[in-house]
């Protein structure tokens, strides 16, 4: 239990920091902006309550929030993504699944946990977007914009996820 | 009622997420001032459709002192339309003597500028009608001053008080008015038929002079009165006069008597100074 909190923390610092020191620099054809710090919340624990995560979830967007100059937004989308997260996990896992596990390759399977960050990351993306522009004035422009930062932020995700070390070893 | 509680705490998830998001939403709005400018703008689509529709009724209400800085606006283009005309008529006419390009500001060749008024008694039903309007001698009125409207020539003033003055308008058979045909230089005298407010006689008019029904007819500047090339209205039929020399004009006239409400005095510089030299000459007569 300890451990998992240690772990957690861990986890939150190490990816709020890249994210608000080198990603949230990267703004590539000043479209695309990749989110890894939604790793972390990706990787909290299948069984934890609801309430928990969101506020979890809260935090963690208000501290990127914090960092970026950009107050609210994020917290918005991670709130948002964070209420509907086991809606997604029982949608695309089923309910067969031990409380406490983390989500990962080896536990959802790689297209079922392939589809459920790219559902989680993308339902983020829509509401951060929208938030940040609040009006449908370009609607093409922010298709491209949530889009593209998906499909970075995905890739980003699916890396990280592969080569993290700790989740191959839970797995096996 | 513990039904009730029991639902609501198993829901509580529901509430907490709905107040973290208004929470976040508080901090985008605060923070924010681009979001801030769309929501207010949203917002002004319901306050600006209000304040659009209380802004016509206000428009309404303003009409009149809008009109009134119009016409003035107005009279002061065509004040100096008349006196750019009356400058290059002049030039024109004497193209030998050069006066520079820019011509001596000392030398004023046109000596009228106007005072606006507004009619508050108007009679159009009589044989010799007259109007009131609300200037006097305390605003430099003074009798034989011109009245024009913005559509054309008014009448004349004849008694003035401290504050008001008594104009003689064309509807009065004590009228008189020098007119031409505009591009000529051939007057004739201008009266009312004492019938109807839109039409008077233009008689006198030389037999060789050139026209065709609905040309102009202005005033032809040969009294102190009026400058010359004001509207007056437009040729409605002509006859031959009995001796067969003069033509007989029916004009249309220009200025609506029924619905005159501001006009402007013509004031004139140099009257005083042309009305004395004629008055000279004819005693010497």
């Amino acid at each position: 239990m300890i451990n998992n909190i240690i772990r957690g923390i861990a986890y939150f610092v190490i990816f709020v920091l890249i994210q608000i020191l080198i990603l949230n620099n990267i703004h590539y054809l000043r479209i695309a902006t990749p989110f890894l710090y939604l790793y972390f919340l990706i990787k909290i624990p299948v069984g934890i309550s609801r309430s928990n995560l969101l506020l979890i979830s809260f935090a963690t967007g208000l501290i990127i929030d914090t960092f970026s100059n950009t107050p609210g937004m994020h917290a918005a989308a991670c709130t948002f993504v964070g209420f509907f997260r086991s809606g997604l996990i029982r949608f695309f896992i089923g309910k067969e699944l031990l409380e406490g596990a983390y989500p990962s390759y080896s536990v959802f399977g790689v297209g079922g946990f392939l589809r459920y960050v790219i559902s989680f990351v993308l339902l983020h993306h829509i509401v951060l977007f929208l938030v940040e522009s609040l009006t449908l004035f370009d609607p093409i422009y922010l298709i491209l914009r949530i889009l593209s930062s998906t499909l970075l932020s995905v890739i980003l995700i699916a890396i990280v996820e592969a080569f993290n070390m700790e989740a191959v070893k839970s797995g096996e | 009622m513990r039904k009730l509680l029991e639902f609501l705490v198993s829901k509580r998830h529901w509430f907490l997420f709905i107040l973290l998001e208004v929470i976040s939403f508080v901090f985008v709005y605060r923070n924010n001032a681009y979001q801030r400018n769309i929501i207010f703008s949203s917002a002004n689509v319901v306050t600006g459709h209000i304040a659009s529709i209380s802004g016509s009724v206000i428009s309404y209400m303003n009409l009149r002192e809008i009109n009134r800085d119009l016409s003035e606006k107005n009279s002061q283009m065509e004040m100096d339309l008349l006196r750019l005309q009356e400058e290059l008529e002049d030039l024109k006419a004497d193209t030998v003597s050069f006066k520079g390009a820019v011509s001596d500001s000392t030398e004023q060749l046109f000596p009228f500028d106007f005072v606006m008024a507004r009619v508050i008694y108007n009679s159009i039903s009589y044989v010799s009608n007259y109007i009131t309007i609300n200037k006097g001698k305390n605003d430099g009125i003074a009798p034989d001053m011109g009245v024009i409207s913005d559509r054309g020539v008014v009448g004349v003033v004849s008694k003035v008080s401290d504050n008001m003055a008594l104009v003689i308008p064309v509807l009065n058979p004590k009228f008189n008015l020098s007119c031409k045909v505009k591009g000529s230089n051939y007057f004739g005298s201008m009266t009312w038929n004492g019938r109807s407010i839109q039409y008077a006689n233009l008689e006198q008019l030389p037999r060789h002079v050139e026209f065709v029904q609905g040309d102009t007819i202005v005033t032809s500047g040969f009294s102190t009165i009026f400058p010359s090339g004001i509207i007056v209205g437009t040729i409605a039929s002509f006859e031959k006069e009995k001796d067969d020399n003069y033509f007989s004009l029916e004009v249309k006239l220009f200025t609506d008597f029924s619905s005159l409400s501001n006009v402007r005095v013509l004031r004139n510089y140099r009257q005083k100074e042309q009305k004395t030299l004629q008055e000279e000459v004819r005693r010497n007569d």
